[in-house]
């Protein structure tokens, strides 16, 4: 009856407020109190999720449901919700405009990353905006550390994390790199 | 979320054409009921907070009242952290600009009393606000009869509890710097429910991690204890085993762990059973919500108040929502959710939408309410407990497939230490994410 609602009041052209309009958007708004309103995080361990693609969102929400991604916190979470409501939080979420928080890094540590980050170009784009399909996430602009701890997880054999090309080429970064590949990305604002 | 014509129609008969619809708006101009109603929300902390931004995050129309005693707030999350060395105080605070520049008018004073039948609260400043709904989330309050001895004079002077972040946080991180290798620090728990169900116990690693990074590997933490299990227990257990071998002893209610008197003299607390002596001694008294919730009668006679499930809308006195550590809310795990900084903002959420939704004349909206606690044992160790509570067939359930603590064990050693070094850096962007949810 509500999301019937909102609809007659979208289709009047009237605006219907961003949060809190629909079981999706209060559900939504739970997600704040980590990622940041309208998905910008402005914690560095915590990643901005607005405006990333939806088949990437909703693929790593579901893999970590279901146990196929190692995730340290979010797989106890999304056991709670159901595969559509997962599927909405998706669509939600890759409908905001994605907000690249641009982080300050030094001169050789840019060039350092620069240089190292050519494996991650193919799918992610030079510059982490442009990734080559809907299943990739843009990393321009997002949080440094979170790129840092996300790369230790592909980098520890045993936990599960099911893109194989990504393991592959971050465990070719030289141990020195990781840092300063998450840094490169974390500077760029598009 | 299908539409259609049919559909249109019958929505658009049932509020019977344009003018009921601009009723239901929510976000843009026009009338409408939710613009001309009154909010009052009393207390400042990461409830009442949440709550006056949502509310001007849902409707920028809507006149917010946030009533708060201090211009700074002090954050409780990551105060233990802070007592053993890490980070500056600033860290943990914010001031009320951010709800300001929403709209939100913020009062510094201190809401004496409410009268819930003419919907008007008293200041001690003297000004009365009239409410169409109230907020009420004045978190704890301590019942110092429960420890004989330990007073108010001693927490704000000698004794810190230090279990509302500010000047006895301070006080306390002093205490332990004037600490001597060899000494005790006694931390005696009071009986459920508490605020922060881990937090007496991420005191105590918190506490032994300074020791050991200090070389004071015969300190001891001693931690008497009224219940017989706690939090995160086996999460804790093991970090104690692993980094303080020796250096943490935790007696439980059924082994005399009860403090029940305290003699400041010679610094013993005492249970039925045992006397406790430490060189540093941190009573944390029993409490109870707020006392505005007290005095206004919406406490239930073990102290807390009780609310619809659903809406966080107090049983006593309608028109009042009550959020945060003040509440007893939800049948499970043990002590309903637990009194913490996140389930406190998800319970804002769920009160702000449940008003909106009444002031719009909507039905209520499906709650979401969740829990993730992070707790820090020692440095790259850190785990966590998540809750999650739905509505199913009517009532809030806690979801027992979802939630729970962090893996005890894991397979390899590398797993371990990854899932624990995770975890210790989450919490800070947790925190950065939490703070500007509430207060930005």
């Amino acid at each position: 009856m509500k999301n019937t609602l909102m609809m007659v009041l979208a289709a009047a052209g009237l605006a219907v407020t961003p949060a809190l309009a629909g079981p999706t958007e209060d559900l939504a708004s739970t997600c704040n109190a980590c990622h940041g309103l309208n998905g910008v995080s402005v914690g560095p361990t915590m990643p901005s999720i607005g405006g990333l693609p939806e088949a990437y969102l909703k693929n790593v929400m579901l893999q970590w449901k279901s146990g196929e991604r190692y995730s340290a916190t979010m797989g106890r979470h999304f056991k709670g919700y159901s595969d559509a409501e997962i599927s909405a939080l998706a669509t939600y979420f890759s409908k905001m405009p994605w907000v690249p928080v641009v982080q300050k890094v030094d001169a050789k540590t840019l060039a350092q990353g620069k240089d190292a980050s050519e494996r991650c170009e193919t799918c992610h784009g030079v510059t982490g905006s442009e990734p080559d399909d809907n299943e990739t996430p843009k990393i321009n602009g997002q949080w440094a550390k979170y790129m840092h701890l996300e790369m230790l997880k592909y980098r520890t054999d045993t936990v599960k994390m099911p893109h194989r090309k990504m393991r592959g080429n971050v465990k070719k970064l030289d141990e020195a790199d990781v840092e300063a590949v998450a840094k490169f990305y974390a500077a760029q604002p598009k | 979320m299908s539409f259609n014509r049919r559909d249109f129609i019958k929505t658009v008969g049932a509020s019977s054409v344009i003018v009921p619809i601009t009723a239901f708006a929510t976000p843009s101009g026009g009338p409408r009921t939710g613009g001309k109603a009154r909010i009052v929300v009393i207390g400042g902390g990461f409830g009442g907070a949440t709550a006056a931004k949502y509310f001007k995050v849902v409707d920028p129309s809507l006149s917010v009242t946030l009533v708060e005693r201090q211009t700074v707030y002090t954050s409780c999350p990551l105060s233990n952290e802070f007592i053993s060395g890490h980070g500056k105080i600033e860290d943990l605070q914010s001031g009320y600009d951010g709800l300001k520049k929403r709209g939100v008018d913020v009062i510094f004073d201190d809401a004496v009393s409410i009268d819930p039948t003419k919907k008007t609260v008293k200041l001690k400043g003297g000004k009365t606000l009239s409410y169409d709904f109230m907020v009420l989330s004045p978190g704890i309050d301590f019942n110092f009869s429960g420890v004989e001895g330990y007073t108010e004079a001693l927490a704000n002077t000698t004794h810190p509890h230090a279990w509302k972040a500010g000047p006895q946080t301070l006080a306390l991180k002093k205490q332990l710097e004037g600490m001597k290798d060899g000494q005790t620090f006694l931390i005696s728990v009071p009986p459920g429910p508490f605020r922060c169900p881990p937090g007496p116990y991420e005191r105590a690693s918190q506490v032994a991690s300074y020791f050991k990074s200090r070389g004071m590997m015969k300190s001891k933490v001693l931690i008497a204890d009224a219940n017989d299990s706690f939090s995160k227990k086996g999460l804790f257990e093991q970090a104690w085993k692993r980094h303080y071998p020796g250096m943490i002893e935790w007696v439980a209610g059924a082994s005399g762990g009860k403090v029940v008197k305290f003699d400041a003299k010679s610094n013993t607390a005492s249970s039925d059973f045992n006397d406790f002596k430490g060189d540093v001694v941190n009573i944390i008294p029993p409490h109870h919500a707020g006392n505005i919730a007290k005095s206004t009668g919406l406490t239930n006679d073990k102290g807390w108040c009780t609310v619809d499930m659903l809406t966080m809308e107090s049983t006593v006195h309608k028109d009042i929502y009550v959020v945060g550590d003040s509440t007893v809310h939800g049948e499970l795990p043990v002590y309903g959710a637990p009194k913490s900084a996140h389930m406190a903002a998800t319970q804002a959420k769920v009160a702000v939408g449940a008003i909106v939704a009444k002031l719009n004349g909507a039905p209520v909206p499906e709650p979401f309410f969740v829990n993730t606690c992070y707790s820090v044992a020692e440095k790259d160790w850190g785990f966590s407990v998540v809750h999650i509570y739905r509505k199913k067939d009517g009532k809030l359930v806690y979801i027992t497939d979802a939630g729970g603590i962090s893996p005890v064990n894991m397979d390899d050693e590398a797993q371990l230490i990854l899932q624990r070094k995770l975890e210790s850096e989450y919490v800070h962007g947790w925190f950065k994410n939490i703070m500007a949810d509430a207060f930005a």
